[in-house]
């Protein structure tokens, strides 16, 4: 225990940093399944208006900033040095403080359930002027602004040690363009990150200083501008989307390559196509602003159009890497299937609401939660158990029983889509996103129970895994058999060690002559 | 604490037209807005079943018991060119699609027939016409906004409070309440009748219930409404 938490190794760090992002997971689920049960049936009175705006609140905001974003960065707390051959991160200090910074962070914002007018209930946009009149004066606001304090700081750090790990920690041989695509994906999000999580901080500094003292930032009545909220905010907020997205399309492509045989189909494009993505993101923030009615539509619109272009090259990469490959298909490649089926109509409804005329109808209705939802959720959160499942062996030297993973990964991606699918026809049928109660009319009704059902398909899904977890550890501490070196046969240099790593990750380096370290040594 | 919101809606809950709206909106800007849904929902459609195919035919045709060898290749370059310079030219059709579209739907006649004041705050609205003619709502109340048949109104919007955004699913069209900023945007209505109206941007506790109705009229019955200083009611 003690170990735990006073390590700086940057594997336990990284294990540290899932698990405390899959308990994060499961809280945020609970709440997820909360609202579900609230929109059950039209009117109903399970959840108050209060609650379910607490709850739709955290929701989102313990997805985003603790769970798909931090999980990203954890993992590769975990990879980055076994993938590029090193013993530790370049600060491995730095590493735990944000760590720690980052676990404070969670228990702060979740501990506003316990405060006097509840946690913060102006969503995880927490738009001003919202944030600061009624409701968005308790102090569960003021906790969510504090957490997210945190977690911004403490994301900026771990970026900073990962780019200056990946720059500076390379064993010798590990050239640039042999390091994995994952690596690669790292370094733009890490780049995104450092460009766009300081204007949260100031956004939130900002909203602080309205809060408590006495500025006017965002306050119209004293000259200060409502829109000015919304651009910090989103300046920080689209980049975020591709934080929470990069590393797993960076997961996608080693799973995809190492279950097919075949080297990945255009690295040198898929590298372009990633700082591509992340320089684009950075100049369309204002497409969050299209019915704002005070930010230049047509500029946005065609930034936002362009960032289709690189996203779809990463899609025929990968197909192109599964193209006349070997296609094996355990847990990890169905979840990694799964997500470009999820991920590819998150990403074509989002070159629908790049155009603004779409966007006057369908933003802030249940067709953006639906698009939403399709790439944080069907995309990142699938590949965040092809993750699970592929590096599980190496993390903890068990590996999930593969029967119940299938049924994991075949429940999820029903209930995925049983819950969302109907939301996109609910936004057109005028319903409008954050609402706790809706009328009897049109189908919304039907839409809306059908939804909840897939929830619960979807819930069980993650009930089997932690079930696999469970009795696959137990039975793994029974028999006693380790795991072997490399039961999938990756192809990077974390499958060159044993399973799990010895605490300088490698007794000895394979020659690195090549992208596939690892097939050179089984092949000479 | 909750409101009963069967009493609500019940009395005009089922009249609403439902369902029809993408295929048949109710307004000048909301048909020109759907010929940009239609080509986005085709463009959609099409790029979707094609990568779909693609995906699909490569995991049935290269699953390990069909292909046990794999080819180990690492690029094709003139494939990779092609698929960088077909969606660009894709989306560069998308763009000029957008601007045929939105450049209608934002235009603000310098003179227009009607205008309509529309104050939103928590939680429900205020609708000032041409005469000093005011209405105001209340979350169990939602007001009705009048609008004249075939004639382009202005809505001079602004919020008293927080950020709200004014929806009518039928016109397909929502545009952001903003306090201290005045938004001004024109609806044409095509078709009488009866449409749903609601706040988009989540603006607090009772966010869900900023409901409001829009009933457009024949000319002369809004003539009327504002002749007689909004005593009869068309």
């Amino acid at each position: 225990m003690i170990e735990w938490m006073t390590t700086t190794d940057h594997k336990k760090i990284g294990i540290m940093y899932m698990v405390a992002t899959m308990t994060f997971f499961v809280i945020a689920g609970i709440l997820a399944m909360l609202i579900r049960a609230q929109l059950a049936r039209p009117e109903n009175d399970f959840l108050s208006a209060h609650a379910y705006n607490q709850i739709f609140t955290l929701h989102g905001t313990a997805m985003i900033f603790f769970v798909i974003a931090p999980f990203g960065l954890g993992l590769a707390n975990f990879l980055v040095p076994l993938q590029i051959g090193a013993p530790d991160v370049a600060y491995p200090r730095l590493n735990a403080t944000a760590f720690w910074m980052f676990a404070l962070a969670g228990i702060v914002v979740f501990s506003g359930f316990a405060m006097y007018g509840g946690a913060a209930a102006t969503g995880w946009t927490a738009y001003a002027p919202l944030s600061e009149i009624a409701e968005g004066t308790g102090a569960g606001q003021d906790l969510w602004l504090l957490g997210l304090l945190l977690a911004s700081v403490s994301t900026i750090l771990t970026a900073l040690n990962l780019i200056v790990t990946i720059f500076l920690f390379r064993a010798p041989g590990m050239t640039m363009w042999r390091i994995p695509i994952f690596e690669w994906e790292i370094v733009a999000t890490a780049v995104l990150i450092l460009m766009a999580f300081p204007s949260l901080t100031a956004v939130l500094a900002m909203l602080l200083i309205d809060r408590h003292l006495g500025g006017h930032f965002f306050d119209p009545a004293f000259g200060g501008n409502p829109i000015l909220y919304q651009h910090l905010f989103w300046f920080f907020g689209h980049p975020e989307v591709y934080v929470m997205i990069l590393p797993y399309f960076g997961i996608i492509t080693e799973v995809v390559a190492t279950f097919s045989r075949k080297p990945v189909f255009g690295y040198v494009g898929l590298v372009i196509a990633a700082f591509a993505i992340a320089g684009l993101s950075i100049g369309v923030w204002a497409h969050h602003m299209f019915t704002t009615g005070a930010v230049n539509n047509p500029f946005f619109s065609a930034v936002s159009f362009l960032i289709a272009v690189p996203t779809g090259v990463k899609f025929v990469n990968w197909i192109g890497t599964m193209w006349k490959g070997s296609i094996e298909f355990s847990t990890p490649m169905l979840f990694a299937v799964g997500f470009m089926l999820n991920f590819l109509i998150g990403g074509i409804t989002g070159v629908m609401l790049a155009s603004p005329p779409i966007d006057y109808d369908a933003h802030d209705s249940y067709f953006i939660v639906n698009h939403f939802h399709y790439t944080l959720a069907g995309g990142s959160m699938f590949a965040l158990f092809a993750a699970l499942y592929f590096w599980f062996p190496k993390m903890f030297g068990v590996r999930l029983n593969e029967t119940l993973g299938k049924w994991c990964f075949a429940l999820m991606f029903a209930g995925f889509n049983v819950t969302f699918i109907p939301m996109a026809f609910m936004g057109l049928e005028g319903m409008a996103r954050r609402v706790y109660t809706y009328p009897n009319i049109a189908h919304l009704g039907l839409l809306n129970a059908i939804a909840t059902g897939g929830s619960v398909i979807l819930a069980i899904g993650v009930m089997v895994f932690f079930a696999d977890v469970a009795t696959s550890v137990f039975a793994a501490a029974r028999r006693r058999v380790p795991v072997a070196a490399n039961p999938w046969g990756g192809y990077s240099l974390e499958w060159a060690t044993t399973s799990p790593p010895p605490e300088f990750n490698f007794e000895e380096l394979p020659p690195i002559r090549s992208r596939r370290p690892v097939l050179d040594t089984v092949n000479s | 604490m909750l409101p009963d919101a069967t009493i609500f809606y019940a009395p005009y809950g089922y009249r609403f037209e439902t369902m029809r709206w993408l295929l048949d909106p109710a307004s000048v800007q909301g048909v020109t807005m759907r010929g940009d849904w239609y080509v986005f929902l085709i463009a959609a459609a099409c790029v979707g079943l094609f990568v779909y195919g693609c995906i699909f035919w490569c995991i049935f045709a290269y699953r390990r018991s069909r292909n046990p060898q794999p080819a180990q290749f690492s690029g094709n370059k003139p494939l990779e060119v092609l698929y960088v310079v077909i969606p660009l030219l894709i989306v560069i059709g998308l763009f000029i699609v957008t601007m045929i579209a939105e450049i209608p739907v934002d235009r603000v006649a310098a003179d227009p027939a009607n205008k309509v004041g529309v104050i939103a705050f928590r939680w429900s609205w205020r609708f000032d016409y041409p005469g000093g003619i005011t209405t105001i709502g209340t979350p169990f109340a939602p007001p009705t906004l009048y609008l004249p048949l075939r004639e382009a109104t202005e809505i001079d919007l602004t919020s008293a409070d927080v950020t709200h955004s004014f929806w009518v699913p039928a016109f397909l069209f929502k545009r952001d309440a903003i306090p201290g900023m005045q938004n001004l945007f024109a609806i044409t209505p095509t078709r009488v009748g009866t449409f749903r109206g609601r706040c988009a941007q989540f603006c607090g506790l009772d966010h869900a219930l900023m409901t409001f109705q829009v009933k457009v009229v024949p000319d002369p019955a809004y003539e009327r409404f504002i002749a007689s200083r909004g005593v009869e009611v068309p």
